[in-house]
């Protein structure tokens, strides 16, 4: 009998348990509806502005830092008086969910004084920086003048940042990231070597030229694709050693800012064609493909000595795609000429 | 000793492990609500309209391992081309398929042969061509001899460029935000952040079901696919949400799985010698960054990210759950020395322990369950009228436990149409009785080949699609 007592207890137990959480996922949605109809789904919209002000200035525990951060949101989209005051204080809040609200509110008010207090929360390192970036980014070029300070911050990742930042800023701080070239940090380095091929400054191409040798392998590949964009045929020749770099990223880079130079850079890549370096030679090969030379060549006819060069140096499976796309394009004429 | 103590005792046994493992299943399911209501808030403060514009948005390389997909592979495509992300990369490997898999690909991508020279961090069956696409210039095909599922997710992995990969399945159609929500924490924290894993769900066309709005999104109306339906959100919401609280997320699903790319090279790419790769990375991934002693995470969110093709045949679902027994069962037999060793931490202590009494030592309870208890019946050891109600009190606990995935999915996503919940929430209880009996053959099954060394993938036709596919 006290078995059965006890079984008789779980089974209710168990079905009272089913209907609890079937009744409160039937309601909350039919809540959820009536909200949504009523176009009041955020309950920090109907909370009085003494309510948000009091929930935005500080918190206690989870439950109150979302009411904070809804209250924040909601203060920030209204465009409170005080708005600025709390958003000042919770950037700079350690709980980093609470300072990544206000980052975000921050990037969306957009103004001067939300522009300072970003660039104030990337030397803090309260939020996480990608985001506070992310948000500068949206405020780009305007805020340049405000970075360049930043490029001689003490902290690396401040000045990683600025650099960074400052590649979307073409009319600002060329002189400053030019120095930082030969900032001793390397990502600083990396972050300067992307920038100046960002902004499409060809003058800035022998700074990044002078970094081609650099020790760190990634200097090296943001040099390469750098010099790719803003440099000059000649720098052909200069990137193609780097088809033989002991890193492999930075042999990728190499044929990435080949391409980039395109036709002018053949004459530096056919001497790598038979180049005791593996990688260099299929490099080299893979570059020729890729910007056209080999099927230009298949199709005309004329240099077939070059275009044999070129398929040994690539192997079988490279002949056997060069031949494939040679057979396309054969039909694609017929058809058109058909 | 009499036979009758004997049953009494097998049926105690049974219910024991049956009570250890619900409150097993109770505690998880508390701590994946509570999961999930973290990252939801953490969610709705995130500023997604920015990240998938931002140029510091971490690129991500996505590799595709179709094998004999024709009817699939090119709906899996076209989704993953129109994510909403700034800069990813589709690789799609195909593994030697002998159907028009690859053709099927020529003629909507307009693949051409292109020699590409990739890495060979991992060594792999042999490449036989790779193809880019005219119309899109981050698709690239790899088209390579048969080597399964593993060996051409390494392919890929030899020809990813970005930090982060993401392995995914060739039968799942994703949303457009997939990719956001997936690295939103690991672009937060990517030192920490080594793998994410996210909500899907299942439907017998996926494309079709991805293109209602969220919600209006219907759930199959057949019962036994809502039945896998209900099974998807436990895993998700119940176990994974919970497992990823608490340091011992054990299993990255195939279907969708972001990694980042150091971490899949240090640990030697994904294994072949398994019968599927995806749990076994996992398991592999923690073992060695706890013996190394490195702080590290892996992810399991709560975000619907895709909606993958369930089988429509019992007979298809057999062939699919026995497999993944079988993978269980050969990830803990390998990695037993992280069993209760302190350690591995919460994955030594916690989670092998936990795969290992509720998923591998399940159909030997179940076995023993089924046999004993009408024996007992018959013999009068166990009262009818009490046993009923025992089943009564195991299904409605098993309801309840599915409703709350259920509403923790629907408070998440707000996906399906209202009247669906609530068929979904009917069906819940009857689970045990029309559902279960299927997935017990097929763990009884997937032990079976487990322990003669099996390690087939026998793999299903999929269903016919609409026209779109």
């Amino acid at each position: 009998v006290g078995l059965r007592t006890a079984v008789e207890l779980a089974a209710a137990a168990a079905v009272l348990a089913w209907l609890a959480v079937a009744l409160a996922t039937v309601v909350g949605r039919a809540g959820y509806e009536r909200r949504r109809r009523t176009g009041t789904l955020a309950r920090s919209g109907a909370w009085s502005e003494r309510r948000l002000v009091a929930h935005a200035a500080s918190h206690r525990g989870e439950a109150g830092k979302w009411r904070r951060i809804a209250a924040l949101r909601e203060l920030a989209r209204r465009e409170h008086p005080r708005s600025r005051t709390l958003l000042r204080t919770a950037v700079r809040d350690r709980d980093r969910d609470v300072a990544g609200a206000a980052v975000k509110a921050l990037g969306d008010r957009g103004d001067a004084w939300a522009v300072e207090q970003l660039v104030d929360a990337l030397r803090r390192d309260r939020a996480s920086r990608s985001r506070v970036a992310a948000q500068l980014e949206r405020l780009t070029p305007a805020i340049g003048p405000r970075l360049v300070p930043l490029l001689e911050d003490l902290d690396p990742a401040v000045r990683f940042w600025a650099a960074t930042l400052l590649g979307l800023c073409p009319e600002h701080g060329r002189a400053e990231l030019v120095r930082h070239a030969r900032d001793p940090e390397a990502n600083v380095r990396a972050a300067v070597m992307e920038a100046l091929g960002e902004r499409g400054d060809r003058s800035a191409a022998p700074v990044v030229r002078a970094l081609l040798g650099d020790a760190e392998w990634f200097v090296r590949l943001h040099a390469c694709r750098s010099l790719g964009r803003i440099g000059e045929t000649a720098d052909a020749a200069r990137v193609a050693p780097l088809l033989r770099d002991r890193n492999w990223w930075v042999r990728a880079a190499a044929k990435d800012a080949l391409r980039g130079l395109g036709l002018p850079a053949v004459g530096a890549l056919l001497p790598y064609l038979e180049d005791a370096d593996a990688f260099a030679r299929n490099g080299a090969a893979e570059v020729l493909q890729d910007i056209g030379l080999v099927d230009t060549i298949a199709a005309h006819g004329a240099g077939r000595d070059l275009l044999e060069r070129i398929l040994a140096a690539g192997g079988e499976g490279y002949r056997a795609a060069a031949l494939v796309r040679a057979d396309l394009a054969g039909h694609e004429e017929r058809a058109q000429a058909g | 000793m009499s036979a009758d103590t004997v049953l009494h005792w097998i049926v105690v046994v049974c219910f024991g492990y049956l009570l250890l493992v619900n409150a097993a299943y109770l505690a998880l399911a508390l701590a994946g609500l509570r999961e999930n209501r973290d990252r939801r808030r953490e969610s709705s403060a995130e500023d997604y309209e920015v990240l998938a514009r931002s140029r510091f948005t971490i690129p991500v390389s996505v590799i595709l391992a179709a094998f004999d997909e024709e009817s699939a592979i090119c709906a899996t495509v076209r989704s993953l081309l129109a994510l909403d992300y700034p800069e990813h990369e589709v690789i799609v490997v195909d593994d030697g398929s002998t159907d028009a898999t690859l053709e099927r690909l020529w003629a909507e991508f307009a693949l051409v042969p292109y020699e590409v020279f990739a890495r060979r961090i991992v060594e792999t069956a042999q490449v036989r061509a790779v193809y880019r696409s005219a119309l899109h210039p981050n698709l690239r095909v790899v088209a390579k001899e048969n080597g399964g599922k593993a060996d051409a997710l390494n392919a890929g992995l030899n020809h990813a460029r970005y930090r982060y990969v993401c392995g995914v399945d060739a039968d799942t159609v994703f949303a457009p935000d997939a990719l956001l929500k997936g690295m939103r924490l690991a672009m937060t924290d990517p030192a920490r952040v080594l793998g994410v894993t996210s909500h899907l769900t299942i439907a017998l066309d996926p494309e079709r079901t991805m293109a209602e709005p969220p919600g209006r999104r219907r759930v199959d109306r057949r019962a036994f696919v809502a039945f896998q339906h209900l099974d998807y959100l436990r895993a998700f919401f119940n176990n994974r949400l919970a497992w990823s609280r608490y340091g011992f997320m054990l299993c990255a699903v195939g279907a969708f799985q972001l990694w980042r790319r150091d971490v899949l090279e240090e640990v030697g790419g994904y294994a072949r010698g398994f019968t599927c790769e995806d749990i076994e990375l996992t398991f592999r991934v923690h073992e060695h960054y706890r013996r190394l002693g490195r702080d590290y995470t892996i992810l399991c969110l709560p975000d619907n990210v895709g909606t993958t093709e369930g089988p429509n045949t019992v007979r298809k679902l057999v062939s699919q759950r026995e497999r993944w027994q079988r993978v269980i069962d050969e990830s803990v037999w390998h990695y037993r020395r992280m069993l209760l060793n302190p350690r591995y931490g919460s994955v030594g202590l916690v989670g092998t322990p936990f795969y290992l009494l509720s998923e591998v030592l399940a159909p030997l309870f179940e076995v023993l369950a089924v046999v004993s208890l009408p024996l007992a019946l018959a013999a009068g050891v166990f009262d009818p009228v009490v046993f009923a109600l025992v089943l009564v009190a195991v299904a409605f606990a098993n309801g309840a436990l599915t409703g709350l995935a259920v509403l923790s999915d629907d408070v998440h996503s707000r996906l399906y149409r209202p009247r669906d919940l609530a068929r979904l929430l009917l069906l819940a209880p009857l689970d045990l009785f029309l559902y279960r009996p299927v997935l017990m053959w097929s763990r009884l099954k997937g032990t079976w080949r487990f322990l003669r060394g099996d390690k087939g993938w026998y793999k299903f036709e999929r269903n016919a699609r609409g026209a779109g596919a």
